[in-house]
């Protein structure tokens, strides 16, 4: 039984006459991680904001088909969204980090002991501990990015939702947060990335739902990261990329590891 | 494309926010033309840095200086005659009715002739390939493109030094092909780049000089593709090396070129000498 299933989406923002989404599908398993690719404008955002629920029910505007989540209705058991500008998701209520993560789970109801232990494996998972005592206003970009997905994540989630997770990240804190997406899933959480981090995507995700112009494109297996299609869009790995233009033959290797592979036959 | 062309200068600089110490006697120097990549981990104080060049901090010790203009005692909206900057969350820094309103505020701030203001809006837009979206609404774009507007607002204002936060976040491939060949041109015409960025794959297209911060210090000031090419130097700073680097570091390919293009390049000579296309 899927988890999140999106049955032909339409999504208008308030005073736009062409729909940010067309008619998408999609449908995500529990334990599975789906990644959105495509340009600007193609629509992965967008449809983050309606699967978490947000569009309409907070930006306003217009939408068509439906939208069903299994599980609860926020946090715990539900579904939570790390957006593309993580300072606006502060709350703006804590003095340190280690406030901030735990602010979710407290408002969660859950017992201190309970909070303490999930506030400490997410800023463990993120490999911010040293920062627990700094103040949130104090930090860099990707200092905060790591921050906010932590406090997402402490509150045990069903569905997760990650826009661009990696964009001002550290070849560091991108890896702990592609290591804790692969963790989250194995754990029978979901997981909707929409991310420019292709050369990241063979190993963490499961499907790759190619968007263009707010309609879903193709649905598969990373190994459409290696296609001409995608190649041509722009979409591909580097090394499937380069591989192309090297007129070396298809199918072309995705990651580094295959390339080698191939070279040495 | 720039008005007057000046040196960046940082000499024994620090700085801290309160107790937390940022810039630790940090020094170098950027000639006009220079394209600069600013590197290191999250928090090593690579928007500390551009922050002081645009006058929006002031150095707790030592001086920064955009040509015989010592940023001490310069508000930031004097030295906009001389730096253009745009900020990592430059999406969000809009505020006009249109792109072309937009990116004309800068300009116009500094007192310049509607002409001369319509001139450098033009060419801005144009540098960008945004001309198309002059009118529109900046919060009708895709933040991607919201950012590009803010780049177009920084080269308006014809700056001697351009300073740039992740300049990349968020953008697609075309997109940041664009951006780099802008970049490119200002730097040909003689203005200073400076851009922090962990996107060292478009670094390495673009920037030649890598400046890389390692806890507030200045760890490494060489050129960019001999540290690109090194993961002996880049792991201990934070760094990976761009997936260029390490594909032609696994097929060992001569030279160990770093631009995706070169790598290709090189791979299809190689391909073709053992004669397996």
């Amino acid at each position: 039984m899927a988890r999140l299933t999106l049955e032909r989406v339409s999504f208008w923002y308030p005073a736009t006459e062409r729909p940010a989404l067309r008619d998408a599908s999609l449908a995500v398993a529990p334990g599975e991680v789906v990644a959105l690719v495509g340009n600007v404008g193609a629509g992965a955002s967008t449809l983050l904001l309606v699967a978490a629920d947000l569009a309409p029910r907070v930006v306003g505007g217009m939408i068509k088909g439906t939208v069903d989540f299994r599980g609860r209705g926020n946090g715990e058991g539900g579904r939570g969204i790390v957006l593309p500008t993580p300072w606006t998701q502060l709350s703006g209520m804590a003095f340190t980090v280690r406030d901030e993560v735990a602010f979710g789970p407290a408002n969660l109801g859950w017992p201190r002991e309970r909070i303490a232990g999930a506030v400490d494996r997410a800023l463990d998972a993120l490999g911010i501990g040293a920062l627990a005592a700094r103040d949130p206003a104090t930090l860099s970009g990707g200092e905060l990015q790591r921050v906010v997905i932590a406090g997402i994540v402490a509150m045990e989630p069903a569905l997760v939702l990650l826009d661009e997770p990696t964009a001002e990240l550290d070849p560091e804190g991108a890896g702990l947060v592609w290591r804790l997406v692969r963790a989250l899933a194995g754990d029978g959480c979901s997981v909707v990335v929409a991310t420019s981090d292709l050369n990241a995507l063979p190993e963490v995700a499961h499907r790759i739902v190619w968007m263009e112009d707010g309609a879903v494109r193709r649905i598969g297996d990373p190994a459409l990261l290696a296609e001409n299609a995608l190649c041509e869009a722009g979409l591909a790995t580097t090394v499937a990329d380069v591989w192309r233009t090297a007129r070396l033959g298809a199918p072309y290797p995705l990651t580094v590891a295959q390339a080698e592979e191939r070279w040495r036959q | 494309m720039a008005a007057v062309s000046a040196e960046l200068r940082f000499g024994q600089v620090s700085f801290s926010y309160g107790t937390v110490p940022a810039l630790r006697d940090v020094s170098f120097a950027l000639a006009p033309g220079e394209r600069a990549a600013l590197l290191g981990r999250n928090g090593a104080g690579k928007s500390t840095l551009l922050r002081l060049v645009t006058g929006l901090l002031h150095p707790a010790a030592g001086k920064v200086s955009v040509g015989d203009w010592d940023t001490r005692g310069r508000a930031p909206e004097s030295l906009a005659r001389r730096v253009g900057s745009v900020f990592q969350h430059a999406d969000q820094q809009l505020f006009a009715r249109s792109l072309r309103d937009d990116v004309a505020f800068g300009p116009r701030a500094l007192g310049l002739a509607a002409a001369e203001v319509a001139r450098r809006v033009d060419g801005a837009l144009a540098a960008l390939e945004l001309s198309a979206h002059a009118a529109e609404h900046p919060y009708d774009l895709p933040p991607a493109f919201r950012k590009l507007a803010a780049l177009a607002g920084a080269f308006a204002l014809e700056p001697a030094v351009l300073v740039l936060d992740e300049p990349t976040a968020g953008l697609d491939r075309p997109l940041r092909a664009r951006v780099a060949r802008a970049l490119s041109e200002r730097a040909a015409a003689g203005v200073v780049v400076l851009v922090a960025t962990h996107d060292l794959a478009f670094a390495a297209e673009v920037l030649e000089r890598g400046l890389v911060l390692d806890r507030g210090r200045l760890a490494w000031d060489a050129p960019l593709a001999a540290l690109l090419t090194s993961s002996e130097r880049l792991t201990p700073l934070g760094l990976a090396p761009p997936v260029g680097a390490a594909l032609s570091a696994a097929l060992d390919l001569p030279g160990r070129p770093v631009r995706e293009r070169d790598v290709a390049h090189t791979l299809a000579r190689v391909a073709a000498a053992r004669g397996r296309v």
